[in-house]
């Protein structure tokens, strides 16, 4: 009986002995798969609970200009606060709306219905709150409000540099101007802190934590001077006025470095309100300088005449005459006076502003002085070329648009219109920067509008001017054209701007706007523009002034020629420049 | 042998023996306890060094902010005022007379 005890003890040790090992194999595998298996992923969720990663945003870069020693911000950051509302926690919409609209002065009616909408569980109520505004807010207790810190830019100047500039959207992304052509460079790069947080999900110090440090945006000082930049502005907005143009621009460059001195379009826009630009008119945000390519009409005969004198085809005195029209590709081509002027010189063509004349010239790159050959449009099609045409300026601004050059195996009555700007489509700041190198004695710069970066200990590194072609034309030939087109303001059709005791260059130009089908010209439509450099000895200043469809009727001698004289007497007087005896 | 010396036979234990500390479970258990309570005060006041420096260095941070916040405001302050609309409005540019005559000083000699 005792024997028989005994084994069922032993039977009863030993099976609870195997069901502890059993638990244990059990354990030693639960562990081994929650460990070693799933080890990583565990852990990963152990770590979320326990830490979390925080975006450190990068300071979005500043733009200045000089002012003076110092610089002057024309861009730089606010922190302000978002107004939003979730209406699914509005107990009162009648009664929030009224109080909110009394301390934000947003329509209460507006306000009731957007309290309103439980369907949406976030409706923007007003940007740009400041800190003052945001403290009244929080007094109110409305439930459902959030008031959330958001970067803001502000543009002090407003709608002085707002095609320059551009603007800086909701997702903090440039839009438009330099704003949008540097956006990588001026967002810099956001940071991030992986750390411990407490149960609340603060940050907590602690050894583990990690950081990358954001780095910030580069910051920018522009070429641009406020001043000339405001008489430009303000000379053009009245001329767009006066003459009932759509839009027109002003650029004003140093023709020596090529750095842009003022850029001005009309209409503009508040670039710290840009919100409130209607669908039907975002074409204000364009920088139609830059984006809007024009047929610049006899202003481009003094590239014909340039590419005739530089070839020693033609010289200032060579002669011709003008019977009143000429022949090309069966098609007749006249002057825009539609006389007769019989023998002229080739600085009379300038001065005259006849069409005959530049397609004389033509002829004479030729092989047959007589006509327009396939060789004289290669050698045509090579200065247009070397004038800067071919390519977009490379302009630090969004948006801009190559010029449109038709090959020399085109018709021959392409390229005699190509002659005084006709058939040939480009951009303001590409005529500005071929003309420069008439007015420099032949070099081509590349126009730019960031003169400098702003270093870390605050000093700037200034942009250096780059030279695209140190010889497109010779210096004798430069100096010849700028001759011909000092007698355009002596004697020709820019006589508006002669100012005594000062020698000006130019050429008026004045274009009609093509079709956008293709079946040729508008009869009511035109583009008139003055582009013109001075003093001729010693340029200090190159500009082009351009009206889109003035209505007042009238060439550009009295669209455009009037804004360039008030501009270029006032930089005369800023710049010093004494009359000449 | 005298009397004196038959007595000290008697009660010749005279070795000294040292007496030994020994500790029982209670004494123990009492010192684990408060080694237990010394180490769980010392981890308490790392752990309330830790949070004031979590609070300082949090207050530091706004304080930073707020200074950031203000500076900030008061270059935009100082950029509106020296806009050049601002500028034109003000009492000192309103006070000014347009120039309509330059003469330059002749300095070629």
């Amino acid at each position: 009986m005792s024997f028989s005890l005994e084994i069922k003890a032993k039977w009863r040790v030993n099976m609870l002995a195997g069901f502890l090992a059993l638990c244990l194999i059990i354990i030693v595998v639960r562990l081994f798969q929650v460990q070693v298996i799933r080890g990583q992923e565990y852990e990963a969720k152990a770590d979320a609970q326990q830490s979390r990663k925080f975006q450190i945003p990068a300071s979005r870069g500043e733009i200045f200009v000089n002012q003076g020693d110092d610089l002057y911000p024309v861009a730089l950051n606010q922190k302000l606060k978002l107004l939003f509302v979730d209406p699914k926690f509005v107990v009162d919409p009648a009664k929030s709306a009224k109080r909110l609209a009394v301390v934000t002065g947003l329509n209460e009616d507006r306000l009731k219905t957007q309290l309103t909408y439980k369907t949406s569980r976030y409706i923007e109520l007003k940007p740009r709150v400041s800190s003052e505004e945001a403290a009244k807010i929080r007094e109110l207790r409305i439930p459902g409000l959030v008031l959330k810190d958001q970067d803001y830019r502000f543009y002090p100047e407003a709608n002085l540099f707002s095609h320059i500039l551009g603007y800086v959207n909701s997702d903090g992304e440039g839009q438009y101007g330099i704003e949008q052509y540097m956006n990588n460079d001026l967002g810099g790069r956001d940071g991030l802190l992986k750390a411990a947080t407490d149960s609340l999900g603060v940050p907590i110090v602690s050894n583990e934590n990690t950081i990358v440090e954001p780095k910030n945006g580069a910051s920018y000082v522009l070429t641009i001077d406020r001043s000339i930049q405001a008489v430009a502005a303000k000379a053009l907005a009245s001329a767009v006025q006066e003459n009932k143009a759509d839009s027109g621009s002003i650029i004003v460059m140093d023709p020596n470095t090529g750095a842009v001195k003022a850029l001005v379009n009309y209409p503009d826009y508040d670039p710290n309100n840009y919100g409130s630009v209607k669908a039907d008119q975002y074409g204000v945000f364009r920088n139609r300088a830059i984006t809007d390519l024009f047929e610049p009409g006899s202003g481009f005969k003094v590239i014909t005449m340039a590419a005739g004198i530089d070839t020693g085809k033609v010289k200032p005195e060579t002669t011709y005459t003008d019977t009143g029209n000429v022949e090309a590709s069966g098609k007749t081509i006249y002057n825009d006076a539609k006389k007769t002027f019989g023998v002229q010189t080739m600085s009379d063509v300038i001065q005259k502003s006849l069409n005959t004349g530049v397609v004389f010239v033509l002829k004479q790159l030729g092989t047959n002085p007589n006509k327009i050959t396939k060789a004289g449009k290669e050698v045509f099609a090579g200065y247009i070329k070397k004038f800067g045409f071919g390519t977009t300026t490379g302009i630090e601004l969004a948006g801009e648009a190559n010029a449109k050059v038709k090959e020399p195996s085109t018709y021959d009555i392409d390229y005699a219109n190509m002659t005084f700007g006709q058939g040939i489509a480009v951009t303001s700041i590409q005529m500005m920067q071929a003309v420069a190198a008439i007015a420099n004695g032949g070099r081509l710069y590349q126009p730019y509008i960031i003169g400098g970066t702003v270093g870390k200990d605050g000093q700037v590194i200034p942009t250096k001017p780059k030279l695209v072609n140190d010889r497109v034309i010779s210096s004798q030939t430069a100096a010849q054209v700028a001759s011909m087109m000092t007698k355009v303001v002596l004697y020709g059709t820019a006589y508006a701007t002669k100012m005594p005791g000062y020698n000006i260059a130019g050429k008026t130009g004045t274009a009609e706007i093509p079709k956008p089908d293709g079946t040729g010209y508008y009869q009511d439509r035109t583009i008139g523009s003055f582009i013109g450099f001075a003093p001729v000895e010693d340029p200090k200043f190159i500009m082009l002034v351009r009206m889109d469809n003035p209505k007042v009727g009238g060439d550009a001698e009295k669209t455009a020629v009037p804004a360039f004289a008030t501009v270029a007497k006032a930089l005369f007087r800023y710049y010093q420049i004494p009359p000449k005896q | 042998m005298s009397t004196a010396a038959v007595a000290m036979r008697r009660n010749q234990n005279f070795t000294r023996n040292r007496t030994q500390l020994t500790s029982g479970p209670l004494t123990i258990t009492l010192m684990l306890m408060s080694l237990m309570i010394l180490l769980a005060l010392l981890y308490l006041s790392q752990v309330t060094k830790t949070s004031t420096f979590n609070y300082r260095i949090s207050t530091l941070s706004q304080s930073r902010d707020d200074l950031q916040a203000k500076k900030e405001k008061l270059q935009i302050d100082a950029a509106r005022l020296q806009s050049l609309s601002a500028v034109k409005e003000s009492d000192s540019a309103k006070k000014l007379v347009a120039v309509d005559r330059v003469t330059y000083a002749d300095t070629v000699k």
